[in-house]
């Protein structure tokens, strides 16, 4: 730092917008039981202090992590292009590190990944791609596809890049368990609010059949952000890969 | 790839790794038009690999301002987020939107921006750990980018801290890498997408390849032989 001050001693530095650095994050926990996965949730849902005196880690409510993308896109001047990739490319990586390749039974690695009709979905196309890079095969299921350039162009990315795109979703959770090691659940994001309307709520129910391993991003779809005690989508606790840059 | 072998010494080493300013163009132009990638989407990508290759913890990063300088300020964020302590130079600034968007997020992460580069190459030296060099992409001629970019590149060829190119050094020729002698000599060459055909003549210690990214599709239309990634990594040591 003493160096830098040098130079500002010399009058050169033009101040940025003096925003203070989080070094980590640090605010406080949200109280209020968790929904985090099956060991949180047998030691009765009960705010476990000693976990969260090692995890000093905040959880975002809805309106939260709203006003955080509000913040990246207004303040920041972020583009929803620019976001979506780091976000689908973390995920990915957060995949990679939870299910490496070497760990799984084929070669290489079969993957499912549902993409919801929002921006959740669109985090999935760029996760399928960046696994795709990394060594994966993935199988794309996209039922709703808003008409919007960025998400044909995901598509179109994907398309070129030889991943399937299935026509109908298998309708038991046996035969994805066969066809796939993991599923990527990208349906719905922390903006979610309201009734799962068709065909997402018949895929939410294959879902919650399945062995294989769901990998969610953001959150587990359906599940209310807010809320508690939902039912598992998998036998997993899902990894969540937050829209942080 | 073979990393054991050598290279074959049928096949003349500009064949092996190497595109040409050509080439190189074109390749952008099937992953913008055929690939319907986003220009946003390329420069994140190639900044964010880019990051991955600067290991000194205060980093100066002059931009150009033409595509080379859009990377070089997404490389100088994300070396905000890796925790490094980026300063920037960015002396012509391009009016298009996305230079002006990255130069926002820079701003919003309290990344300096100096107003001056010091002439006196020891400053340079003792304020920081390496220096980035973002100035000049393949295609662009030294003449284009404006008086204070040239005179910032004649301080950086009389560097002694660690310098990395990103996609070929500044001012060399990006076909014949004449100037290589006179010109930048980086200790790190960061190639985007793919080397170039001047890399051939790079004598620094480290070159990475950032093209992760660049499906293989691609990479085998356009010939490329390239070292694989390993695990997640974003870029690939050649």
């Amino acid at each position: 730092m003493s160096r830098l001050r040098a130079l500002l001693g010399l009058g050169l530095l033009v101040a940025g917008s003096r925003v203070p650095r989080i070094k980590s994050q640090t605010i406080a926990c949200r109280s209020g039981p968790t929904w985090w996965g099956p060991q949180r949730l047998n030691s009765g849902g009960r705010w476990d202090s000693e976990v969260m005196a090692s995890t000093v880690v905040k959880y975002l409510s809805q309106e939260e992590a709203q006003a955080v993308d509000q913040e990246l896109f207004n303040e920041y001047q972020f583009s929803v292009d620019q976001l979506m990739e780091l976000a689908g490319l973390s995920c990915a990586t957060a995949i990679a590190k939870a299910y490496p390749p070497t760990s799984m039974s084929r070669s290489p690695p079969t993957v499912l990944v549902i993409c919801g009709p929002g921006n959740n979905g669109g985090d999935g196309l760029v996760c399928a791609r960046h696994l795709k890079l990394f060594g994966y095969e993935p199988t794309i299921y996209y039922p709703k596809r808003p008409n919007k350039p960025l998400f044909t162009a995901l598509v179109t990315q994907c398309q070129k890049m030889d991943i399937p795109f299935l026509g109908e979703m298998p309708a038991e959770p046996m035969t994805i368990d066969e066809l796939y090691e993991l599923v990527v659940d990208a349906i719905f994001g922390f903006s979610f609010k309201g009734d799962v309307r068709e065909p997402f709520h018949s895929i939410l129910s294959v879902l919650k059949g399945l062995t294989v391993p769901i990998a969610s991003i953001d959150i587990p779809s359906g599940a209310g952000i807010q809320k508690v005690g939902w039912g598992r989508l998998g036998p997993y606790p899902p990894d969540s890969c937050p829209h942080q840059v | 790839m073979s990393s054991a072998a050598g290279p074959d010494p049928s096949e003349a080493p500009e064949e092996r790794h190497f595109l040409s300013t050509a080439e190189a163009a074109a390749l952008e132009r099937e992953l913008l038009e055929d690939y319907r990638f986003g220009r946003q989407q390329l420069v994140e990508l190639c900044g964010h690999a880019s990051a991955v290759a600067v290991t000194k913890r205060t980093v100066l990063v002059v931009c150009g301002p033409e595509q080379n300088g859009a990377v070089g300020l997404v490389c100088a964020r994300h070396l905000r987020v890796f925790e490094y302590e980026p300063t920037i130079f960015y002396p012509t600034r391009s009016l298009d939107l996305l230079h002006r968007d990255l130069t926002t997020q820079c701003e919003k992460m309290d990344i300096p921006f100096l107003s001056y580069l010091p002439t006196e190459v020891q400053l340079i030296n003792e304020a920081y750990g390496l220096v980035v060099d973002a100035v000049l992409g393949p295609g662009v001629e030294p003449g284009e980018v404006g008086g204070p970019c040239t005179r910032a590149l004649a301080t950086l060829k009389l560097l002694s801290i660690p310098l990395v190119s990103l996609d070929i050094p500044s001012g060399w020729d990006a076909e014949t890498g004449s100037d290589s002698e006179d010109g930048l000599r980086p200790d790190v060459l960061v190639s985007l997408a793919a080397p170039k055909r001047c890399a051939g003549r790079f004598s620094g210690r480290h070159h990475f390849v950032a093209g992760r990214f660049v499906p293989d599709d691609v990479r085998r239309k356009f010939a490329l032989r390239l070292p694989g990634y390993t695990g997640t990594d974003c870029v690939a040591a050649l």
